[in-house]
């Protein structure tokens, strides 16, 4: 496979969408054809019409303008639809195409990449990239708008014709050069614009903690000497604008002056006629909005390949992990650390007997997330192994090793949704965005109440909803549906921000336990609750995880009191192995860090 | 779920109008000189067209050819004089709206800060964040690029009639055939687009919203094999975006098939108007031509105008959203501001329901003598961080008082410094540099009072060692922090702000065990010399308040020194200590 690079993400962007470019750019070159007509026609009805008195000659000439309107109206119109469409069509695949290679069970994508920085290359990139299939029909509408202004110009006068067809960009090209240096003091004023734009939004993002230590007037403050340093900016920006705006002008004034000095005095001595004037005059003006076009496609393609070298960077990420072996029969759920370093592990064995709850504590808690990232198959090892009933993890397919060890990490993520979708995964159907679940209807008529609890305001029972109940009793999340307008099928916010951290904490749990894998692993899942709840999850996981294998790294004493085993990580390296009770007893590395 | 937000207000038609207008008076005057001076550019420039028929005129009456040189010098003259004035006028303008752009988005953001939490909660985090982001920017832009060109459309429009009228007033009556097809399109797009771009709006944020969801989600989504539903809503989402834009585009595109349509009429009127007059010799032909010429020019400056409609509707759609919080009354000012006698804290009698039929906190009663530390224990959903939300201001109790220093928190002093802080789990880092972010919480602090604070939490270590020290840039887009040293940021702050109360809910989650430990310490240091209600789920913390309250279902049903709560029979918090400690208590004695 040829390397990935921005030029073939926007060759395949546009190869997606190239019946609608296609039509696209046919319809576009009619309109722009249109455009160029009228005054040519224009020209036609006063030298024929006009200037003879003829009624049949208007009649026939305002029938051809009915005609090449009726033509630049259509095919604008379509023209733009498929253009647009094309356009938007092509972001939507690269936006979709680009949360599938972040989402990749193999990873990479989304190392050392901000999560608004990657939703900014899938929202605005991907949109520059869809612009680019809008643009380019009108580019080639452009260019043909202009090849059919120049023959309509060359048919009626060649020395007029070639004085326009030459003048224009030259014109353009010196309005170009002289607003330049304006152009230029106008760009180096947005950075300071763009950076107040951003500040808003900023400050509004830290709301809360603006106001828990009362800053909102200091905020205020310093938004407006932002904002007035941005308004002293903007008005220099807008003054260079307006010069070159002007200059624009003064300079397309000047050409126009020439083109009837030639053409009024080629017309005095007969050499055209004054409908060639007239069209020569028109054309001047006409021509100016295919190469004013021209520029801005041209702006529009170096923006579109700069964010399609973005994508492709994203897109052609190293995967983070590889292996493809299958797992095949049973999981019997014994795991074997041999010789594993990575993020400060050193040459670490540790053994986990299937079947057993097992602690893990870390004296450093990075290390702890270093074994975290590696069971979860979110980074492979600098070197040793992990294996899994003998099976070695780099080797399996990534897919496979998490369906049998679920890693349930400590900063897990909810989402927006009820709380049972949260829990459960939502029907197999994956198509389905998130929507209100009907309530079951009470005889009473009342939807949802409180006093129901938490579980009987569930549709109908089945396998999947006994799981549900037991996961949510284990993890104490039952108490968090209980709080929910709705129970159960009570919505949670985007990120399950509507709840406070013990409770998304609770319903990560829940959310781990229901998905009922051999081996889980649990990375500090009570940190953020009280210690009567946590002592009802530790019973309650130990029961509900009772014959499989549960490893637990933490350093609660709680959890680490109910484990079969203990293990205790110091310095990267397997240090000591026991029940919590010996440990305390006998380690006093292990007392210091558990105990504090 | 955006059908349950409650979202935030939106201004009526008629208050964005005022609101225009109170931004505009003060610079009256600018807006008059502005016009005046375009005005003067665009009239100058309408006397292309008829030196142009002149021309013309000049050959159909065989004039010599050095005849045509006094009208071509007459329009390079007016050339640079309508480049000049143009230019002039625009800088003008520019002023004018930039001016009251900016008035406008401080006036936003001021009030959007003082707006209370709950309702930005209820309203979901991306409504203000959009308003602040996308909608701020929407108006910016036409502002920045609508609003010269419409007036100089308009102005071109205007004066081109006139011009007309000039000629003959019947090429004026000729072009005007054009205005009932373009007054009822005009009409025709109004009433549709300004709901479709609403709603647009709206599924572009929940798009942007899942984006960010399901990529910040990424590592919780593989572990949990939900790939595909994710990747479901994704393309679900921005296949709800794409659809609802090309609804638009496809009105916008009937908006300008019809205008085609009104260009033709008027054209052909214009053009049998001429070839009627030239025919019963009341006009030149070069009259005839300059009025052709003058309806022709005149298609993009309508064009600009009406499709600028496209804009100003989008634009308005923003604006109204911006004064919608704007312009939210101001709530009432204390009757009299009063300063707090001293750091005591004292919630009475205080329930609480976010929801009419759900109660989280019942009659709560707490005194908390000046300097002292009260810690707050409870299951979670005890309604522990509710109370510290109520004693903290967020929220208004729905019954009771609150009083700090014997003043009650609504009749705090909102000018002078802020009696009581608070600090949740909740972490959170300004954009810009890292001193000025802890300018936030004191404005005039020194550098010296700044590392300072960071010392006395602990983060002065990490923080010299920063790439630019106290200058580095931080938050979004800066050098990124740890959760726990933006917890000990969140501390620093503190110190700068000093209140004398300060509020500190699970301070310490974030963090995990082992970090929870070095920011204990940073709390403790935090909290010296100032009265503090601490949520707190370890209790090594509620151990070393002064006194402990133990929550229950909105109720207290305990309270007392650790120590009197521990030996107490049967008692809530003895058990909580024997769960938590009970086995370390038997670990020790083994």
């Amino acid at each position: 496979m040829p390397q990935l690079t921005g030029g073939r993400v926007l060759r395949e962007a546009l190869r997606g969408q190239a019946g609608r470019i296609t039509g696209s750019a046919l319809l576009s070159t009619g309109h722009q054809a249109g455009e160029a007509m009228v005054p040519v026609v224009i020209g036609v009805v006063v030298d024929r019409a006009v200037g003879t008195g003829s009624s049949s000659q208007l009649l026939l000439w305002l029938g051809v303008l009915g005609a090449v309107f009726l033509t630049l109206s259509f095919s604008f119109r379509f023209g733009a639809r498929l253009g647009e469409r094309a356009a938007e069509q092509a972001g939507h695949v690269l936006r979709v195409r680009l949360t599938d290679r972040v989402l990749d069970a193999c990873g990479g994508a989304d190392t050392g990449r901000l999560p608004g920085a990657l939703a900014s290359v899938a929202t605005s990139d991907a949109g520059r990239v869809g612009m680019v299939a809008l643009v380019l029909p009108l580019g080639v509408a452009g260019i043909l708008g202009l090849a059919v202004g120049a023959v309509a110009l060359l048919r009626v006068s060649l020395p007029l014709g070639l004085l326009v067809l030459l003048g224009t960009p030259l014109m353009m090209g010196l309005a170009h050069l002289l607003g330049r240096p304006l152009q230029r003091r106008s760009e180096v004023e947005q950075d300071r614009i763009a950076h107040t734009a951003g500040l808003a939004a900023d400050m509004v993002g830290g709301l809360r903690v603006l106001k828990g230590i009362g800053a909102e007037r200091a905020a205020a403050e310093r938004y407006r000497l932002s904002s007035r340093a941005a308004l002293t900016a903007t008005v220099h920006a807008a003054r260079a604008k307006s010069w070159h705006d002007g200059t624009l002008l003064a300079v397309n004034g000047l050409f126009l002056a020439v083109v009837a000095l030639v053409g009024g005095r080629l017309a005095a001595d007969g050499a055209i006629s004054i409908g060639a004037l007239i069209a020569a005059v028109g054309m001047a003006q006409y021509l100016i909005g295919p190469l004013s076009m021209l520029v801005w496609v041209n702006g529009e393609l170096a923006q579109g390949r700069g964010s399609a070298v973005r994508i492709a960077e994203v897109l052609a990420s190293p995967a983070a992990v590889g292996g493809d072996a299958p797992l095949t029969g049973p999981i019997t759920g014994r795991l074997a650390v041999r010789g594993l370093t990575h993020g400060g592990l050193r040459d670490l064995d540790l053994d986990v007997t299937a079947g057993q709850l097992v602690g893990v504590v870390t004296a450093d808690p990075a290390h702890a997330e270093a074994l975290v990232d590696l069971l979860g198959r979110e980074r492979e090892p600098d070197s040793g192994t992990i294996t899994l009933d003998g099976h070695d993890l780099s080797t399996l397919d990534p897919e496979a090793v998490r369906a049998a060890l679920l890693v349930a990490a400590h900063d897990a993520e909810l989402f927006e949704g009820t709380l049972r979708d949260n829990v459960l995964a939502p029907a197999a159907d994956g198509s389905t965005v998130p929507r209100q679940r009907t309530a079951p209807a009470t005889l009473t008529g009342q939807a949802d109440t409180a006093a129901d609890g938490p579980l009987t305001a569930a549709p109908a029972a089945s396998g999947t909803d006994s799981l549900l109940g037991a996961a949510l009793a284990a993890s104490g999340a039952d108490e968090v549906a209980a709080t929910l307008a709705g129970g159960v099928d009570g919505a949670l916010a985007e990120r399950g921000r509507s709840l406070s951290g013990g409770q998304r904490q609770r319903v990560a749990l829940a959310r781990a336990l229901a998905a009922d894998a051999p081996v889980l692993v649990l990375h500090e899942p009570t940190t953020a609750v009280d210690a009567v709840t946590e002592l009802r999850i530790v019973n309650g996981v130990r029961r509900l995880r009772e014959g499989r294998t549960t490893v637990v790294i933490t350093t609660s004493p709680a959890l680490l009191a109910a484990a079969d085993t203990v293990h205790f990580v110091a310095d990267g390296a397997l240090t000591a192995s026991g029940t919590h009770e010996q440990l305390v007893r006998e380690h006093t590395g292990y007392r210091a860090t558990v105990l504090a | 779920m955006t059908e349950q937000r409650e979202l935030l207000p939106t201004a009526t038609g008629r208050q964005a109008v005022a609101a225009l207008r109170a931004l505009l008076r003060p610079r009256r005057w600018l807006a008059a000189a502005g016009l005046f001076v375009l005005t003067a550019a665009t009239a100058v420039g309408l006397a292309v067209a008829p030196l142009l028929g002149h021309v013309v005129d000049l050959v159909t009456t065989g004039a010599p050819a050095s005849a045509i040189t006094t009208p071509v010098v007459a329009l390079a003259v007016i050339a640079v004089l309508s480049g000049a004035a143009t230019a002039y006028g625009l800088t003008l303008i520019a002023r004018l709206g930039e001016g009251a752009l900016a008035e406008l988005r401080e006036r936003f953001l001021n009030r959007a800060l003082r707006l209370p939490l709950g309702q930005v909660e209820r309203a979901g985090s991306g409504d203000l964040t959009s308003r602040a982001g996308n909608d701020l920017n929407a108006v910016a832009s036409v502002v920045r690029s609508g609003l010269p060109e419409l007036a100089r459309s308009l102005l071109a429009i205007g004066l081109t009639l006139a011009g007309l009228a000039v000629l003959d007033w019947r090429f004026m009556a000729a072009a005007l055939l054009a205005a009932p097809v373009q007054l009822y399109t005009v009409w025709w797009y109004g009433g549709r687009a300004l709901p479709l771009y609403a709603r647009q709006r709206i599924a572009v944020g929940a798009q942007q919203q899942q984006l960010l969801e399901t990529i910040g989600g990424a590592p919780t989504v593989r572990a949990l094999r939900r790939r595909e539903e994710h990747l479901g809503r994704v393309t679900g989402r921005s296949q709800d975006a794409v659809d609802l834009t090309m609804r638009g585009v496809n009105l916008v595109t009937r908006f300008y098939a019809r205008l085609n349509l009104a260009e033709f009429i008027g054209l052909s009127a214009v053009l049998a108007t001429g070839f009627l007059l030239v025919r019963s010799g009341e006009v030149t032909i070069g009259a005839a031509t300059a009025a052709a010429l003058y309806f022709h020019n005149l298609f993009t400056p309508v064009n600009i105008a009406l499709g600028l409609i496209d804009d100003v509707q989008a634009a308005t759609a923003a604006l109204v959203r911006i004064v919608g919080v704007a312009d939210l009354p101001e709530p009432a000012a204390p009757p009299a501001a009063r300063t707090p006698a001293d750091a005591s804290l004292h919630a009475d009698a205080v329930s609480h329901s976010y929801t009419a039929d759900r109660p989280v906190l019942h009659d709560v009663t707490i005194a908390v003598p000046a300097g002292q530390r009260v810690a707050l224990v409870g299951a979670s959903g005890a309604g522990k961080s509710t109370l510290a939300g109520l004693v903290a201001g967020v929220h208004q109790p729905t019954s009771g008082s609150i009083r700090v220093g014997g003043v009650g928190i609504g009749d705090l002093d909102p000018s002078g410094r802020r009696a009581v802080a608070l600090i949740t789990q909740e972490v959170y880092v300004f954009a810009g540099t890292l001193a000025e972010d802890l300018r936030l919480a004191r404005p005039d602090a020194t550098d010296a009072e700044l590392t300072a604070a960071l010392e006395r939490v602990g983060a002065a270590e990490w923080a010299t060692a920063l790439p630019e020290g106290l200058s580095t840039v931080v938050g979004e887009g800066g050098h990124r922090l740890t959760a726990a040293q933006a917890q000990q940021l969140a501390l620093a702050r503190l110190v700068l702000a000093d209140p004398a109360v300060a509020v500190l809910d699970e301070a310490t989650a974030e963090a995990g065990s082992a970090g929870a430990r070095v920011l204990e310490a940073s709390v403790a240091a935090a909290l010296h010399g100032r009265t503090g209600l601490l949520v707190a789920h370890r209790l090594t913390q509620a151990a070393l308040a002064d006194r402990v309250v133990v929550l229950d279902e909105g109720r207290i049903v305990e309270s007392g020194s650790h120590d009197e709560l521990r030996e107490t029979p049967d008692g809530r918090y003895a058990e909580l200590w024997r769960a938590w400690s009970g086995r370390r208590d038997a670990d020790r004695a083994a």
